[in-house]
């Protein structure tokens, strides 16, 4: 077989066998017979070392490995300059990844943390900050039952209307109603708050950069602003607050909110104390929920879909193999004619 | 063999048979999969969903 | 596979042939068209016949007579490109040598296992399809039924207590007004009273209400859907001033282009909280 190739293939396997060794020595003809034609052949050391495919894959890999490793080093591609924004500073500070207890492929929300984060919520968020996509009936079967939630959305008054007079009217709130806003419109919000619009808090935890981290690293980083760091009047200074200074002030403090899950029945229990980062990390739990009512759901469903799945591809490419093992298994047989001629 | 025969012979040698049993299996495999992914999530988040903490504040009537 | 090994016989035999330059060994002296002896078992009388698989003597070879070599012609041209000598070599052939290529590493131990577990796969393969195509229509159907939010609305409370006997209340229920009156003794009895069969569209005032003190009915007429007036008409019940339909004390259309009785909607009593339940 070997012996049958043209005299060029013979010395690209010779090159092959070469480059493979790294060696530079020329390329040898693997047998020691001389080639009829060896024109074609004998400029060939070099040329076919050029044109060999080994060649084609280790300059590839040469030149990708060096970009990879020069990116891996400085970030950036040589001669492609990038152009800034803003400084890190004006970026905020990086949070710190936190181990929230529902972080992992099959963590669900710790629901007794969403309860205590609704309360702080309403107790201290609640005076700026609306909730607007959350409604009292999908607290229910979360964080309170029903009758709890129907109590809480009661001591809301909610405007409805028109009677059969035609006028507004004041009513108790009911399940299907949303979450009372603080403010009425975006411009009361802003002249209540120095010009500064307090977000809506629904989706807040998807709408930043770190997410929980970041609400969480936010609301537990108020520091006295570093020297040299000049803050407005009535703004405040956090590191993790892109620009660093922030309108909101810090609100939460050891013991502001007073938590229901004291348990009455034994009063011997203790409730989960109330300090700043209790506080912060349940309110942020509280919003990643809000931000995610689904995310139990999802979680199960994708436990469900990923086993599902790779099980039917498993079985998909047994079947396969099944299917078409007849064919790639064929042989082929000569029996020679036994010379009857007909 | 004769377990491989015996199967053979209840169920897949007739295809009326076979398509019922993967319905039938479908049916059930639906049923015991949720069933047993439920029991798996409740296992690994336990203490952490609502109807483990409701009993703390709801008062069974 | 040992034993392969072991029936295994070389024999090389020594270069009796020349290599032609494009390495296909040459042997002019074997006689490829030999023909199969004379008479084949059959008599036909057709003679003996060169073997199909011989080259056609258009292809060329050596022929040769008493004269010696006369013509040599090849249609496969000689190529100046390899040269190596070969030498012949010959296997003994056996007639127990197994199969090449031998597949039996990838034969089933048993045919009854295999059918039964290719069987058993292709039926796994159903069982999940079905059950993620179940699902998979499941959920799609579940995404044209009514979402949390509407759902939450179409449950509406009333607070009996506050309604006075022989006094019509309007409340919105998904968007429709709903007719619920507090019907006095008199008024019951009228409506029973009514000869129901005769009516055009016949319902007894039983069948149309729970308690007979209640009567909770959609306020759209029937006819063009407008929104009936209350204490008017000549039956004492609802007049509908679009197109003057008279409805009776229990909702009924008595007298106008009213096709049918005003609908009574799923309603429900909480006689714990004496609450009204619609929807």
């Amino acid at each position: 077989m070997l012996s049958r190739l043209p005299a060029a293939a013979l010395s690209k396997q010779g090159a092959f066998a070469a480059a493979r060794t790294a060696s530079l020595r020329p390329a040898t003809r693997s047998g020691s017979v001389r080639f009829a034609s060896s024109d074609a052949a004998s400029s060939s050391g070099f040329q076919a070392l050029l044109n060999s495919r080994a060649t084609l894959a280790s300059a590839t890999l040469l030149s990708v490995g060096s970009i990879a490793w020069y990116t891996h080093l400085y970030g950036s591609l040589p001669f492609i300059s990038e152009v800034h924004a803003s400084s890190p500073a004006e970026a905020g500070l990086h949070p710190a990844a936190y181990p929230w207890s529902n972080k992992g492929w099959f963590d669900s929300f710790d629901h007794a943390s969403i309860r205590r984060g609704y309360l702080v919520y309403k107790d201290v968020c609640a005076a700026c900050h609306s909730l607007d996509r959350i409604a009292w009936r999908n607290l229910v079967g979360v964080s309170h039952s029903a009758d709890e939630a129907k109590a809480l959305a009661e001591e809301v008054e909610y405007t409805d209307g028109p009677n059969d007079q035609g006028e507004m009217f004041q009513r108790p709130g009911k399940l299907s109603d949303y979450m009372p806003a603080p403010y009425p419109n975006e411009e009361a919000a802003r002249a209540s708050n120095g010009g500064a619009l307090p977000p809506d808090l629904s989706l807040i935890v998807k709408a930043r950069h770190g997410a929980s981290d970041y609400i969480f690293s936010l609301l537990t980083g108020y520091v006295d602003p570093p020297a040299g760091v000049e803050i407005r009047e009535g703004m405040n200074y956090n590191p993790y607050f892109p620009g660093g200074a922030i309108s909101m002030p810090r609100v939460l403090f050891d013991g502001l909110v007073e938590y229901d899950d004291g348990l009455e029945r034994s009063p011997w229990a203790l409730g989960t104390p109330a300090t700043t980062a209790q506080l912060a990390k349940d309110v942020t739990v509280f919003l990643a929920w809000a931000a995610e009512p689904e995310h139990d759901e999802r979680k199960k469903s994708g436990i469900k879909a990923v086993i599902l799945f790779s099980a039917l591809t498993a079985i998909s490419l047994y079947v396969k193999r099944f299917k078409w093992t007849v064919i790639k298994n064929r042989k082929i047989f000569y029996s020679p004619p036994t010379g009857k001629g007909h | 063999m004769a377990i491989s025969n015996a199967i053979y012979n209840a169920v897949f040698k007739r295809n009326s048979v076979y398509v019922t049993t993967i319905f039938t299996g479908a049916f059930a495999f639906g049923i015991g999969f949720d069933t047993g992914v439920t029991k798996f999530w409740d296992s690994w988040n336990r203490g952490k969903q609502w109807k483990d903490i409701r009993h703390k504040y709801v008062e069974e009537s | 596979m040992a034993t392969l090994h072991a029936v295994k016989k070389y024999a090389t035999l020594p270069p009796t042939v020349r290599t032609l330059a494009s390495g296909v060994p040459s042997a002019p002296t074997v006689n490829l068209a030999a023909r199969a002896v004379a008479g084949h078992g059959h008599g036909h009388g057709h003679g003996a016949s060169a073997r199909s698989d011989a080259p056609a003597r258009f292809a060329g070879g050596v022929k040769l007579t008493s004269a010696g070599l006369v013509s040599k012609s090849y249609l496969t041209p000689s190529s100046t490109g390899v040269f190596q000598q070969r030498l012949l070599h010959t296997t003994v052939a056996r007639k127990d040598a197994p199969n090449v290529p031998d597949f039996s590493d990838y034969q089933a131990s048993s045919d009854s296992t295999n059918r039964a577990l290719s069987y058993f796969m292709i039926g796994s393969m159903g069982v999940l399809s079905a059950s993620v195509a179940k699902s998979t229509v499941t959920e799609f159907l579940m995404t044209m039924s009514a979402s949390a939010d509407v759902l939450a609305l179409a449950k509406v409370e009333v607070e009996l207590g506050s309604i006075p006997e022989g006094k019509n209340v309007i409340i919105k229920w998904r968007g429709k007004p709903v007719f619920i009156r507090h019907r006095t003794p008199d008024e019951i009895e009228e409506a029973r009273q009514v000869d129901w069969k005769s009516l055009r569209d016949p319902e007894s005032d039983e069948a149309r209400v729970k308690k007979p003190e209640w009567l909770v009915m959609l306020g759209v007429c029937t006819h063009l859907g407008c929104v009936p007036i209350g204490e008017a008409g000549d039956y004492g019940g609802w007049f509908c001033p679009c197109h003057g339909s008279h409805y009776d004390i229990s909702g009924r259309a008595r007298k106008g282009p009213a096709p049918l009785n005003l609908e009574v909607p799923a309603h429900d009593f909480n006689d714990a909280e004496g609450k009204l339940v619609i929807g």
